[in-house]
């Protein structure tokens, strides 16, 4: 994609205020920060659909190219739930399976192998993550601080 | 232009001659193939189904017959729409990949085929901005239905999932009779459909 003189002048301000941010940041700051920057793809994120033998290009996988996250703004025609901490934190039957909740691992097992807390395997129009603890730490700090609803707009 | 490869690498898909020439040969075929559809989830089709003989509009603004269009070529054929930030960006890297793993795709008459189900938002313009961003070189097209053909259209590749919001992701694959003879499950891999339309 072809970027502008300008844009790139101002894209390259935005880096360098949300590095200085997140230099000053306590760490459980940054952590929120790349979930936040995953979430939305400003940090690339590698992915593929779980029956495919390559990856995607990380622009496609976005988690926020399907889902909305806390109170931010809705995703437009799209079924996929938004991600709140109500939603992963309390106890309810998902995809048909029994009544079950998410922890930090299985968020990260759902990322990586598709399948959910009740073990139902999600959509296919979801794809797999090869995602490293750190980050998938990050993106689950990111979605359950009850607090970030206007950091996400 | 997205120019559609052929054989002799010669024809425009969207040229009213080509499309007119078709309609009358394909019109009794597509009617009575429409009373077929719907058939099993994936997999062959069988009886293959002959493709409608509807208008569509093209990414360069000209009109054609879709019949027409996919006479002579080993086609893929998914369903989108331009304002679709979910699965469609995951469909238009797939169709990406294909054309990476057809080099001969011109020599071998195959043609990938992105068909609008947003045909009032989906203007030529935007059709356009859609192949460019993924991208498509000749042999991918974007075509966008008549509203009036819309749902005959989802009913033929989308088997009924009719919703922009959960729309189908399958790759419907037609051969160079114009027949509709396989359909894939949802988002298929860019290795399987290359390797379906390399032996339709």
């Amino acid at each position: 994609m072809a970027v502008s003189g300008p844009m790139l002048q101002l894209v390259g301000g935005l880096a360098l205020l949300s590095a200085v941010a997140q230099a000053d940041a306590p760490p459980a700051d940054q952590e929120f920060l790349l979930g936040q920057a995953l979430f939305v793809g400003h940090a690339d994120l590698q992915g593929r659909v779980r029956t495919h033998l390559v990856d995607l290009p990380p622009e496609v996988i976005r988690c926020g190219n399907c889902h909305a996250a806390a109170t931010g703004p809705d995703v437009a025609r799209s079924l996929a739930p938004r991600l709140t901490r109500d939603l992963l934190l309390e106890p309810r039957a998902r995809r048909g399976g029994p009544v079950s909740i998410y922890d930090p691992d299985k968020f990260c097992t759902l990322l990586r192998k598709g399948i959910d807390p009740a073990y139902v395997l999600i959509s296919m129009e979801m794809p797999i993550y090869t995602i490293d603890d750190s980050s998938c730490r990050a993106l689950w700090q990111f979605l359950t601080r009850s607090e970030h609803a206007s950091s996400t707009h | 232009m997205h120019r559609v490869p052929t054989d002799l690498g010669r024809r425009r898909v969207c040229s009213g001659a080509l499309a007119a020439c078709a309609q009358a040969l394909l019109l009794g075929a597509a009617s009575r193939a429409h009373a077929q559809l719907v058939g099993a989830d994936h997999g062959r089709v069988n009886p293959p189904v002959p493709i409608p003989d509807v208008a569509v509009r093209c990414a360069d603004g000209g009109m054609a017959s879709l019949a027409a269009m996919v006479q002579g070529r080993a086609t893929a054929l998914h369903l989108m729409f331009t304002g679709c930030s979910t699965v469609c960006p995951i469909q238009g890297a797939i169709f990406q990949r294909v054309q990476s793993l057809l080099p001969d795709q011109g020599a071998r008459a195959i043609q990938l085929l992105s068909l609008s189900i947003d045909p009032v938002g989906d203007t030529p313009a935007a059709m356009r901005n859609w192949l460019k961003r993924f991208d498509a070189h000749d042999g991918w097209i974007a075509v966008a239905p008549d509203p009036k053909d819309l749902d005959r259209m989802l009913e033929l590749f989308g088997q009924g999932r009719n919703a922009v919001e959960s729309h189908a992701t399958q790759v419907n694959i037609i051969n160079r009779r114009g027949e509709l003879v396989w359909r894939t499950q949802q988002l298929p891999s860019a290795d399987s459909i290359a390797d379906i339309l390399r032996k339709v």
